[in-house]
C-alpha cells in the first residue's frame, strides 16, 4: 500500500489522462461514425425492385430460360409494353428477402408492374379476396412455372418464377416472381444511436452505483464534450476520412510507385475499440480505475478465468444491447435514421392516440401479456401440483409410466407444439372441433375471435407448461419426511389442514423459483402466441414480444420503435425480478 | 389397504389414464398422419392408422432444389453445425467462467452472476434487430457461424450458471489438499475440477445443443437463403397460410426432428430441473 499523499497525486494523474483519453474516444467516436454514414449514403436499392419486377414479366412473355443485366426501370417497361400486347395484363411480383420457403411473398414486400398498376396495388389489399386470387396464382406458379434465371448486377443468381398466362378477373394476367438473395437490412451506422447507447448505459451504470457528485461533473462534462463534438463533426468527418489516409498513401505510392487505390479504412475496429476505452475512460476518471487496478491485481486469477465469458458477452450481448438502447431514439424510414429523441417511448407508452380498446394500443398488449402470463402460470402450477400430489403416492402403481408420459410436451420443441395445435384448432378438420362435434357443440372458427384465438393459445401453452411444474412439485413433495404427515394426523388434523399448512410451506422454496422462471417464459412466449394464433384476430392476442417483433419486421420496418419496445419489456422483468428476488429473500426468512 | 382405498385408487388411475390420455393425444395423431398417405388431417381421434405409408418421410428427406442440390441434407447440416457451434462455444467460453463464480471472492462476482441471470432471462428476442444489423454488416447474415454466435447471447449465461450449480458441489478440500501440495490453480482446473465435473458438462453440453437445434424465430429471420435454414424452418414451411398445409409432410418432418432432442430430453430431464431452478434461488 503507498501513502496517502502518493496515491491520491496518482489517482490525479490517473484521472487527467483519463479524462484525455475520454475527449480523444468522443472525437474518434463520432468521427468514426460519420465516416461510415458517409460511406454507406452511396448505396439504394429501392430503386430497383420495380425495374426486377418487369425484368421477370418479359421474362415471362416465353422465354423459359433468360438472362437479363439491366436493372433500368425504363427500358425494361418499354420493353414489357412491347412484348406483352394490348389485351394482355401483365402482372409480376417480386419478393424481397424470402424468410420463409412458401406464402410470405404475399405478407411481404410486392412490386407490380402492371398495364393500371395504381388500381391493382388497391385491389391487392390483404384482406382484400383479390389476395387470395394472386395467392392461388402464385401456388400455381411455384410448382409448375418455368424457371428463369435474371441475373441482376451486384445481387448474385435470382430465382425467377414465371407463369402461364392465368384469367383473374375476365382478364389474362400472367405472374412471375422473383425471389432475390437476401439484401443485408440497411442501417448506416449513425453517431446518435451509438452515442446515445453510450451515454445511456453509462448513465445506467451509475445509477446502479452509489450517486457522487464526481459522478455528476463526469457526466456533465460528458455531454458537454458530445455537443461540442457534434457542432465539429464536418471538420473531424474530413479530417478522417481525407487526412489520415494520405500518409499511407503517399507511402505506398512511394514503395510502389505509380498511382496505387485509395485507401479505405474499416471502421469496425473503431467502432468496438472507441466505445471500450470510453467506458475505460468514464472509469478512471471517477477514481474507479485505481481501485480497480488494485481489484484486478489482487484477484487476478479469479479475472483471468472470467474473461472468456465476459469478452464474449461484452461482444455478443452488450455490443448489440448498446446499438439497440441507441435504437430506441430513432425512428427508421426507408432506409434512413433520424433522431426523435424520446418520441418512440412516447409514442408506445401514450397508446399511439389509439384508443385503450385497439390492439396496438401499448396498455391493450400489455394487458394482454399479464392476462396471458398469468392464467398460464397459474394453470401449469394448479395442473402440476395436482397431478404431482396424486402421483407422489408411494402405493400407486405405474406411477412411473405416468410419470414419463406425461412429461412428454416438454420434451418435444415448442414451435412444433405450437404447429401441431394451430392444426389442432383448424376450423375445418382440427381435432378440437371434431371432439366438439361429438359433443354435440358446432363448429368453432377459433382464430376469428379474441376469446376463442386467447384460449387456444391458452391450451396449447398449457399443454407444453404443466410438466415442468409438475415435476418440480414431484421433487418439492418427495423431500418432505412423511412422520411430519403422521404427526399432524396424530394431532388430528385433516388432509385439508396438513396441505395447508404443511404441504403449501414447505413447497414453497422449490416452488417459488420455479414459479419466477416460469412467468418470465411465458411472458415472453413468443413461438406460441407468434404460430398458433399468430395475433388473430387483428393483432388483439399478441403479446409485447410478438408485437415489437412485428413493428421490426412486420409494419413498416420500424426498427426504433420496436427497441424501444423491447427496452420496456426489459424494465418490466427487472422490475419484476427485482420485486420477486425481495419476496423469496422474505419467505427464505421467514422458513430457514 | 381396505375395499374402499382400491376403489378409490382404481378411481385415480382411470382419472389418471384420462389424462395421460389426453395429454399424449396430439403427439398420436400427429405420428399417425406421418404414417398415412394424404396431405389432410383425417377427422378422426382413432390413432391406430388406417393404412401406412412411408411417403411423407420420404418426401422430406428427399426436399431438393430444381438443380439438385440436396437440400434438407443441406439443412440438416446447418442444424447440427449451428447446434454443436453453440455448444462448443457455450461450454468452452462458461467452464473457466463458471469455476471462478463458484470459488473465488472477488469484486465484482455478485454483479457477474447476476447479469449473466438477467440476460438469460432476456430473451435474444430483444436483441433481434441489433443482432440482425451487426451480422449484416459483418456479412454473417444467413451463414451459420452469424447463427452460432447469436445462440451463444443464451448459451453463455446459461451454461454458467449450470455449471456453477455442479461445481458448487465439488468439495473444496480437495483442492485446498492439492494447494498444499503445491500444485497451481490452473493445473487444480485442468486436473481436479474439470475431470469431477466431467458428467455435468456432457449434461450441459447436450442442453445447449437442443436449445439451439429446437430454435425457430431468429433463424427464421436471419436467414434467408433456402440453402441456410435450419431444418425448423423448413418444418414451418409445411405449415402454410390460407389453409393449404402440407400436414403429412410437417408431421414426418417433425417427428425427423424430435426423436433425437426427446430421447436426450429423457435421458436428461432429472438434471434440466436441478440446473435450472438453481440458477433462480440464487439470483
Amino acid at each position: 500500500m503507498s501513502a496517502p499523499p502518493e496515491r491520491s497525486r496518482r489517482g490525479r494523474a490517473l484521472g487527467t489522462a483519463s479524462g484525455a483519453l475520454l475527449a480523444g474516444a468522443i472525437i474518434g467516436l463520432t468521427a468514426a461514425a460519420l465516416y461510415l454514414r458517409t460511406r454507406n449514403a452511396g448505396d439504394q436499392l429501392q430503386a430497383e425492385a420495380p425495374a426486377r419486377a418487369m425484368a421477370l414479366a418479359l421474362a415471362r412473355s416465353g422465354a423459359q430460360r433468360s438472362a437479363h443485366d439491366t436493372a433500368d426501370p425504363d427500358l425494361l417497361q418499354r420493353r414489357v409494353l412491347a412484348l406483352a400486347g394490348r389485351d394482355t395484363v401483365t402482372l409480376a411480383t417480386v419478393v424481397q428477402e424470402p424468410r420463409s420457403t412458401k406464402y410470405r411473398f404475399l405478407r411481404k414486400r410486392r412490386y407490380l408492374a402492371h398495364s393500371d398498376v395504381q388500381r391493382l396495388r388497391q385491389s391487392l389489399d390483404r384482406r382484400h379476396p383479390g389476395d387470395k386470387q394472386l395467392y392461388d396464382l402464385a401456388n400455381r406458379v411455384r410448382q409448375h412455372g418455368p424457371v428463369v434465371e435474371l441475373r441482376a448486377p451486384q445481387d448474385g443468381p435470382v430465382t425467377v418464377v414465371a407463369a402461364e398466362p392465368v384469367r383473374v378477373d375476365g382478364k389474362q394476367v400472367a405472374t412471375a416472381i422473383v425471389v432475390t438473395a437476401p439484401r443485408p437490412l440497411h442501417v448506416p451506422v449513425n453517431a446518435w444511436p451509438i452515442g446515445a447507447g453510450v451515454l445511456a448505459l453509462g448513465l445506467l451504470g451509475l445509477m446502479a452505483g452509489r450517486l457522487r457528485q464526481r459522478y455528476i461533473v463526469v457526466m456533465a462534462s460528458l455531454a458537454g464534450l458530445t455537443a461540442l463534438c457534434w457542432y465539429q463533426l464536418s471538420t473531424l468527418a474530413a479530417f478522417y476520412h481525407r487526412v489520415l489516409p494520405i500518409p499511407s498513401y503517399a507511402l505506398r505510392s512511394a514503395l510502389q510507385g505509380g498511382s496505387p487505390a485509395p485507401l479505405t479504412i474499416p471502421a469496425w475496429p473503431l467502432v468496438i475499440a472507441l466505445p471500450l476505452a470510453l467506458g475505460l475512460a468514464t472509469l478512471g476518471h471517477v477514481g474507479l480505475g485505481q481501485r480497480m487496478v488494485q481489484a484486478l491485481r489482487r484477484h487476478r486469477a479469479a479475472y483471468l478465468y472470467v474473461l472468456p465469458a465476459a469478452v464474449g458477452m461484452l461482444l455478443l450481448v452488450f455490443l448489440p444491447f448498446g446499438y439497440g438502447l441507441g435504437l430506441g431514439f430513432f425512428n427508421h424510414a426507408h432506409g434512413t435514421y433520424t433522431f426523435v429523441g424520446l418520441s418512440n417511448f412516447i409514442e408506445i407508452l401514450s397508446g399511439g392516440g389509439r384508443p385503450l380498446s385497439h390492439p396496438l394500443n401499448f396498455y391493450f398488449t400489455l394487458g394482454v401479456t399479464v392476462l396471458w402470463t398469468g392464467t398460464n402460470v397459474l394453470l401449469h402450477v394448479a395442473i402440476g401440483l395436482a397431478l404431482a400430489l396424486v402421483l407422489k403416492d408411494p402405493l400407486l402403481r405405474f406411477k412411473g409410466i405416468y410419470r414419463v408420459l406425461l412429461i412428454l410436451p416438454w420434451a418435444v420443441p415448442n414451435y412444433i407444439t405450437a404447429l401441431i395445435w394451430k392444426g389442432m384448432f383448424h376450423h375445418q378438420y382440427g381435432a378440437v372441433n371434431h371432439v366438439l362435434e361429438l359433443c354435440g357443440i358446432e363448429n368453432i372458427s377459433w382464430f376469428s375471435s379474441f376469446s376463442t384465438a386467447f384460449a387456444a393459445n391458452l391450451v396449447t401453452n398449457t399443454w407444453l407448461g404443466f410438466p415442468f411444474m409438475m415435476v418440480v412439485c414431484l421433487g418439492a413433495l418427495q423431500s418432505i419426511p412423511r412422520d411430519v404427515y403422521e404427526a399432524a394426523d396424530v394431532d388430528g388434523a385433516s388432509r385439508w389442514q396438513s396441505f395447508l399448512h404443511i404441504t403449501l410451506p414447505l413447497l414453497r422454496p422449490a416452488l417459488f423459483p420455479a414459479i419466477i422462471l416460469g412467468t418470465i417464459w411465458t411472458f415472453n412466449m413468443f413461438n406460441i402466441i407468434y404460430l398458433v394464433s399468430a395475433g388473430a384476430p387483428g393483432g388483439s392476442t399478441d403479446i409485447l414480444i410478438t408485437e415489437a417483433y412485428r413493428w421490426a419486421f412486420e409494419r413498416a420496418d420500424r426498427y426504433g420503435l420496436a427497441a424501444a419496445y423491447a427496452l420496456i419489456i426489459l424494465v418490466i422483468l427487472l422490475l419484476y425480478t427485482l420485486l420477486t428476488n425481495r419476496l423469496t429473500r422474505a419467505t427464505e426468512d421467514t422458513y430457514s | 389397504m381396505s375395499g374402499k382405498g382400491k376403489g378409490k385408487r382404481l378411481l385415480v388411475h382411470l382419472v389418471l389414464i384420462t389424462f395421460t390420455g389426453l395429454t399424449l393425444l396430439p403427439v398420436a395423431l400427429v405420428v399417425r398422419k406421418a404414417i398415412t398417405p394424404g396431405q389432410e388431417f383425417e377427422l378422426t381421434l382413432n390413432p391406430i392408422p388406417s393404412s401406412v405409408t412411408l411417403d411423407h418421410f420420404r418426401t422430406v428427406v428427399g426436399t431438393s432444389l430444381p438443380d439438385g442440390t440436396w437440400l434438407f441434407g443441406r439443412q440438416l447440416l446447418n442444424s447440427l453445425l449451428a447446434a454443436l457451434g453453440t455448444t462448443v462455444l457455450g461450454v468452452f467460453l462458461a467452464c473457466t467462467a463458471a469455476y471462478a463464480f463458484s470459488r473465488f471472492r472477488f469484486p465484482g462476482r455478485r454483479f457477474g452472476l447476476l447479469t449473466f441471470l438477467v440476460v438469460q432471462m432476456f430473451p435474444a428476442t430483444l436483441l433481434m434487430i441489433p443482432l440482425y444489423v451487426i451480422l449484416s454488416r459483418l456479412g454473417l447474415l444467413s451463414s451459420i457461424l452469424g447463427l452460432m454466435l447469436v445462440y451463444s447471447t443464451t448459451a453463455i449465461p446459461f451454461c454458467v450458471w449450470m455449471l456453477k450449480g455442479y461445481f458448487d458441489t465439488i468439495p473444496r478440500e480437495l483442492e485446498e489438499a492439492a494447494l498444499i501440495d503445491g500444485a497451481s490453480r490452473l493445473r487444480i482446473f485442468y486436473t481436479i475440477i474439470l475431470p469431477l465435473a466431467r458428467p455435468a458438462i456432457a449434461v450441459t453440453a447436450l442442453f445447449c445443443f437442443m436449445t439451439a437445434w429446437n430454435e425457430y424465430i431468429l433463424a427464421a429471420t436471419f436467414l434467408g437463403r433456402e440453402t441456410a435454414y435450419t431444418l425448423p424452418v423448413l418444418i414451418k414451411s409445411y405449415v402454410g397460410e390460407y389453409g393449404s398445409t402440407q400436414w403429412g409432410s410437417f408431421a414426418a418432418g417433425a417427428i425427423i426432428v424430435s426423436i433425437p432432442v426427446v430421447a436426450l430430453f429423457y435421458a436428461l430431464q432429472k438434471n434440466l430441473v436441478a440446473g435450472l431452478t438453481a440458477g433462480g434461488v440464487k439470483g
